[in-house]
């Protein structure tokens, strides 16, 4: 089955900073997240995580213009496999907290070399 | 694999992770630690999905939320904040001590914390909100939501009482057995506000109420569970609170309408929690002291054990508001007593037990008040005072459920 590179993209303009859950609404993020784990255990290739620091590694000379990171569109990655690319976008949109106010879901397909 | 978490772990655990780091680190920094251990839950939300729970996942909690405080703390004391170095130190200290923690001392720690919110320099109400907060974990808007107030207002008594606890003495953070033993009434008295929150409150959400009813039986048992505490008024206080709570699942109908007393079916009373209350009612009963939870309990049991309301002891529960008014006076206590003595012995002698009795305002502009005095006219015969007091009473109900109740009630 093909693979799915999951993005999670902060959109612009997000309202505000989002609220601090309580600690009763973590536990239902918990439960929640862990039933769609569950629902799509054979989907969920490498659940990824959140995107911390990074660096820019560049040829001599270093071209020219800013160099727009990652980090600061992508939140974090995840790899799904799926039978087409619906299929992919259908799995990451039920992730719970993925597809919210402020943040999306990009899915790409990898191509995996042939044989 | 992922075993499913026990129900409210994360409220539950922040409120033991509050209590264990406030006492090493001292109530002036309760709000430092509130975010470090808030910081811990949610890393343990994003973390635990891949990873899975972990085999100790309180440890796991602890240490996370033991780093973020340390590099708080290490912050402002770059910063010359002196009262985060010495905190610091202590924390450090106690890293070096064994990394589980002993049952008795989370037992410790969290009547500790629960003298910590009770500080009677604290308004009942910012008290009321600091341990709902600390040790129950929820959040202000829950809190809001459980106590009828704004978020803005709970916002306010919260910053309120832990203003308050940071111009504390350090002293005060890490009382004395003898200070602790001198508070206890103060203590108990919280306890039993959560559990009337609860019990009493006109939120139409059974499970909000429960929660609460829960929340307070769970702080009472960490009462009675220690050796400073464990004295007959807390055994009377966990008793009362058994059998009403007990009684819960009958005083809604399927519509969420208000049922009676009389009205109740009875075989819908939790008896295994009715026998666990009246054990402790009879632990209670050893020495001479009586409290108004003594009284209360005792009202209490006997609805428990009546076979039906009109087999109900009335005489003993009259009796029961008769030692109530007199350890802890309110008119309520005697509105309640004249609807016993009707039962016992007619309206007439109920409304007798009324008359010279000057409400004060509060309770004349009440609906309990009009709703007694149209009942036990209605049931004396007096039409007219009873119609008048009907109308007064469904015209002051606070809720659509009270108003509903009345009205079937009062005809």
């Amino acid at each position: 089955m093909p693979k799915f590179l999951c993005l999670q993209r902060s959109l612009s303009n997000a309202a505000g900073p989002s609220e601090r859950p309580s600690p009763a609404q973590m536990q239902a993020m918990y439960a929640k997240f862990d039933e769609w784990r569950q629902t799509f255990r054979d989907n969920i290739v490498d659940l990824g995580g959140r995107l911390g620091a990074g660096r820019v590694a560049v040829a001599d000379p270093a071209p020219d213009g800013p160099l727009v990171e990652v980090k600061e569109l992508v939140g974090g990655y995840m790899i799904v496999s799926a039978s087409d690319l619906e299929e992919a976008v259908r799995i990451a949109r039920q992730c719970p907290g993925l597809v919210r106010p402020g943040s999306g879901v990009e899915v790409i397909e990898i191509h995996a070399p042939p044989g | 694999m992922n075993p499913a978490l026990a129900a409210h772990f994360f409220r539950h655990e922040y409120g033991r992770l509050v209590a264990m780091m406030v006492r090493r680190a001292g109530a002036a920094h309760l709000e430092v630690v509130e975010d470090a251990v808030q910081a811990a839950l949610l890393a343990a939300v994003e973390t635990w999905p891949r990873s899975g729970i972990p085999e100790s996942p309180a440890a796991w909690l602890h240490r996370v939320a033991r780093n973020e405080l340390a590099s708080e703390l290490r912050r402002r004391a770059r910063r010359g904040d002196l009262d985060a170095e010495r905190a610091l130190a202590s924390e450090e200290r106690a890293v070096e001590a064994p990394q589980v923690p002993l049952a008795g001392d989370v037992r410790d720690d969290l009547l500790r914390m629960l003298f910590v919110c009770c500080d009677d320099a604290i308004p009942v109400e910012a008290q009321l909100v600091l341990a709902l907060k600390t040790l129950c974990g929820f959040d202000v808007r829950e809190i809001a939501e459980r106590l009828f107030m704004t978020e803005a207002n709970t916002y306010k008594r919260l910053t309120r009482a832990r203003e308050r606890r940071r111009r504390a003495p350090v002293a005060l953070a890490d009382p004395s057995t003898e200070e602790l033993a001198s508070r206890l009434p103060g203590v108990r008295a919280i306890v039993y506000t959560v559990f009337t929150e609860g019990h009493l409150s006109s939120c139409s959400d059974d499970a909000i109420r429960r929660e609460l009813c829960d929340e307070a039986v769970r702080l009472g048992e960490i009462l009675a569970e220690h050796p400073i505490a464990a004295t007959p008024e807390t055994f009377a206080l966990l008793a009362l609170m058994h059998l009403h709570r007990a009684r819960m699942g009958a005083r809604l109908d399927a519509s969420g309408g208000l049922v009676l007393l009389e009205d109740q079916d009875r075989s819908r009373w939790d008896q295994a929690s009715i026998q666990v209350g009246l054990s402790w009612l009879a632990r209670s009963a050893s020495g001479s002291s009586f409290s108004r939870y003594h009284a209360e309990a005792g009202v209490a049991a006997e609805h428990c054990l009546a076979p039906s309301f009109s087999a109900t002891r009335w005489d003993r529960v009259v009796s029961c508001y008769e030692l109530l008014h007199a350890t802890a006076p309110s008119p309520l206590h005697t509105l309640n007593r004249a609807l016993a003595v009707a039962e016992w012995r007619g309206p007439e002698e109920g409304l007798a037990v009324l008359e010279g009795l000057e409400p004060p305002s509060w309770l004349e502009g009440s609906y309990q008040w009009a709703a007694v005095l149209s009942d036990l006219h209605r049931r004396a015969g007096h039409r007219d005072v009873a119609t008048r007091y009907r109308d007064a009473a469904i015209a002051a109900a606070p809720s659509d459920t009270i108003r509903a109740a009345l009205a079937r009630r009062l005809g």
